[in-house]
């Protein structure tokens, strides 16, 4: 049977010249990059490599990296990090509706220990708007923290505007304890990530969602910013995050920043075309689709759909038996009774938000891979309709509507 | 979340699946927790269920649950099928993960509702 992995944004396949960078940390060049001794000076220049890589992604400098294990603890550090170093100069956050679990969760977290934590909405568009950053501004508010790209329906979000507006603040008002921070663990790779243009002070990034394994990803700290350390007990990664730092997964991290970096164009390029054919051709073949998000302020990858009248889980199953991999915003797939927040936030019903599927491409996916899932999901979908006691309603009140009077 | 291989042939070769003409017993139910909706219609012919047919919404237990119990319904008698417990029809589909075990409580719901909705010959059976 025929696989197609159209599930990008939950993970990245490993890129075979991620894996060649990264064998050697595995078995020869075993060091721990704190010894003082050649191995560890070996490791020390590796870690130093992928260091210079994985900043030059995001037009950072090397030392405002803390490398760590992902985008989740990335999330951690930054918020927690910063929402307590700063405590005694305000308890409050401004963050969306969309965001992702790990900075939902830490967001909630704080609200429980007495922070005050406000969450834009994001309208039909799923975009937050800097206007609305602005009217929630308080002179206690310590951060700011919206995600670059959305990873359920990858609208694009303001962060550039809402970049000179913290600027703005810091210079006309003197505010000295505002920071914002962004999620770009969807962004990086898939879209320019310029930490200056964007002017933000912290920023995520995960590796596995550039083609590198999981367990590693790094948190940009601009210079000058302090942040209280999540993991104390050794000096690594400058006092942020204490604990040996993995060297294997960090050099596939920045093997695979780089390979981004120089790819990026084509990569972006590839990925439009194909996200556009396919969403062209479910236009052709399949009725009563919804898409989520807009569809010009999003990334290159993904294309986001719920198709009316069925649940997203059964269409993901319907799809896997076939070989197409997906994800869905539907409540059955996380286990919870609640759809998507994500695609409620949009302002979907229930029935729209648990129709909800992601389809997210990667680097690797080809015009063949699209023309099979375009063959397959017509009928994945016509398949679950029969099925459907809101779908026969729905035909029977068509036919209604045609009979003549 | 796994589900067996069972569920899974249910899901993608349903079987009964549409709207059931001269039904006598018909019966659809929501899960008002999740909005699960289940539609049973059922053609009783000589004390036995002659067809059975189901159309539903939701999850995929729901509609494994519906695929599942109209393949058990046909053939016999509407005592028969009265006594049809939540357990046979789990066990029917090679197990359900636990938090999905809901979906074959709607679907048994259904079933008797649709029983209750056929008066003649039903009462008698219900237990």
């Amino acid at each position: 049977m025929r696989r197609v992995y159209l599930d990008n944004s939950a993970t990245t396949p490993v890129d075979p010249r991620v894996v060649e960078a990264m064998l050697p940390y595995l078995t020869e060049k075993f060091g721990n990059a704190s010894s003082v001794h050649f191995y560890g000076q070996e490791a020390r220049v590796a870690l130093d490599r992928a260091r210079r890589e994985v900043a030059a992604l995001i037009n950072a400098r090397p030392n405002e990296l803390v490398f760590l294990s992902g985008g989740t603890e990335a999330n951690n550090l930054a918020i927690r990090g910063i929402a307590e170093s700063n405590a005694e100069h305000g308890r409050h956050i401004i963050t969306s509706q969309i965001e992702h679990s790990a900075v939902r969760g830490v967001c909630d977290a704080l609200e429980k220990r007495g922070w005050e934590v406000t969450r834009l909405p994001v309208y039909t568009d799923g975009i937050v708007r800097a206007a609305d950053v602005r009217a929630a501004l308080r002179p206690d508010t310590v951060l700011i923290t919206v995600m670059l790209a959305n990873n359920e329906i990858g609208t694009i979000q303001p962060v550039v505007e809402i970049g000179a507006l913290v600027r703005e603040e810091r210079e006309a008002r003197g505010r000295k304890y505002l920071w914002l921070h962004t999620d770009a663990v969807q962004a990086a790779g898939r879209m320019t990530v310029d930490v200056d243009a964007l002017g933000c002070d912290l920023l995520s990034l995960s590796a596995h969602k550039l083609n590198a394994p999981k367990g590693a990803g790094a948190l940009y700290v601009r210079r000058s910013v302090r942040l209280t350390p999540q993991s104390i007990g050794g000096h690594q990664e400058r006092e942020r995050r204490a604990g040996t730092e993995s060297v294997p997964l960090l050099v596939a991290f920045g093997c695979a920043a780089a390979l981004a970096r120089e790819e990026l164009p084509q990569r972006i390029e590839h990925l439009r075309r194909l996200r556009d054919e396919f969403e062209r051709g479910v236009e052709a073949r399949v009725s009563d689709i919804v898409y989520n998000g807009d569809r010009e302020r999003r990334l290159p990858h993904l294309s986001n759909i719920s198709f009316r009248f069925i649940e997203g889980e059964g269409l993901l199953i319907n799809l896997d038996m076939q070989g197409v991999a997906v994800s869905t915003g539907s409540a059955c797939s996380s286990g919870s009774l609640e759809p998507s927040p994500v695609i409620r936030a949009l302002g979907r019903d229930d029935e729209l938000a648990r129709g909800s599927i992601r389809f997210s491409l990667g680097k690797d996916t080809t015009a063949e891979d699209i023309a099979y899932v375009l063959e397959v999901l017509p009928r994945a979908v016509e398949n679950l309709r029969r099925l459907s006691p809101l779908y026969q309603k729905s035909l029977a009140g068509r036919a209604c509507e045609t009979t003549p009077a | 979340m796994s589900y067996s291989e069972t569920v899974k042939d249910h899901l993608a070769h349903p079987r009964n699946a549409g709207e059931l003409a001269d039904a006598d017993a018909v019966a659809e139910l929501t899960n008002p927790a999740c909005g699960d909706r289940l539609r049973l219609m059922l053609r009783i012919r000589d004390g036995r269920i002659a067809a059975a047919r189901f159309l539903a919404y939701g999850c995929p237990p729901t509609l494994a649950c519906g695929s599942a119990l109209t393949s058990m319904l046909v053939g016999i008698t509407p005592a028969e099928a009265a006594l049809i417990t939540r357990q046979q029809l789990i066990h029917t589909l090679d197990g359900l993960p636990a938090r999905k075990n809901h979906a074959a409580a709607l679907a048994i719901e259904t079933l008797h509702a649709a029983l209750l909705s056929h008066t003649a010959g039903v009462n008698g059976a219900q237990t």
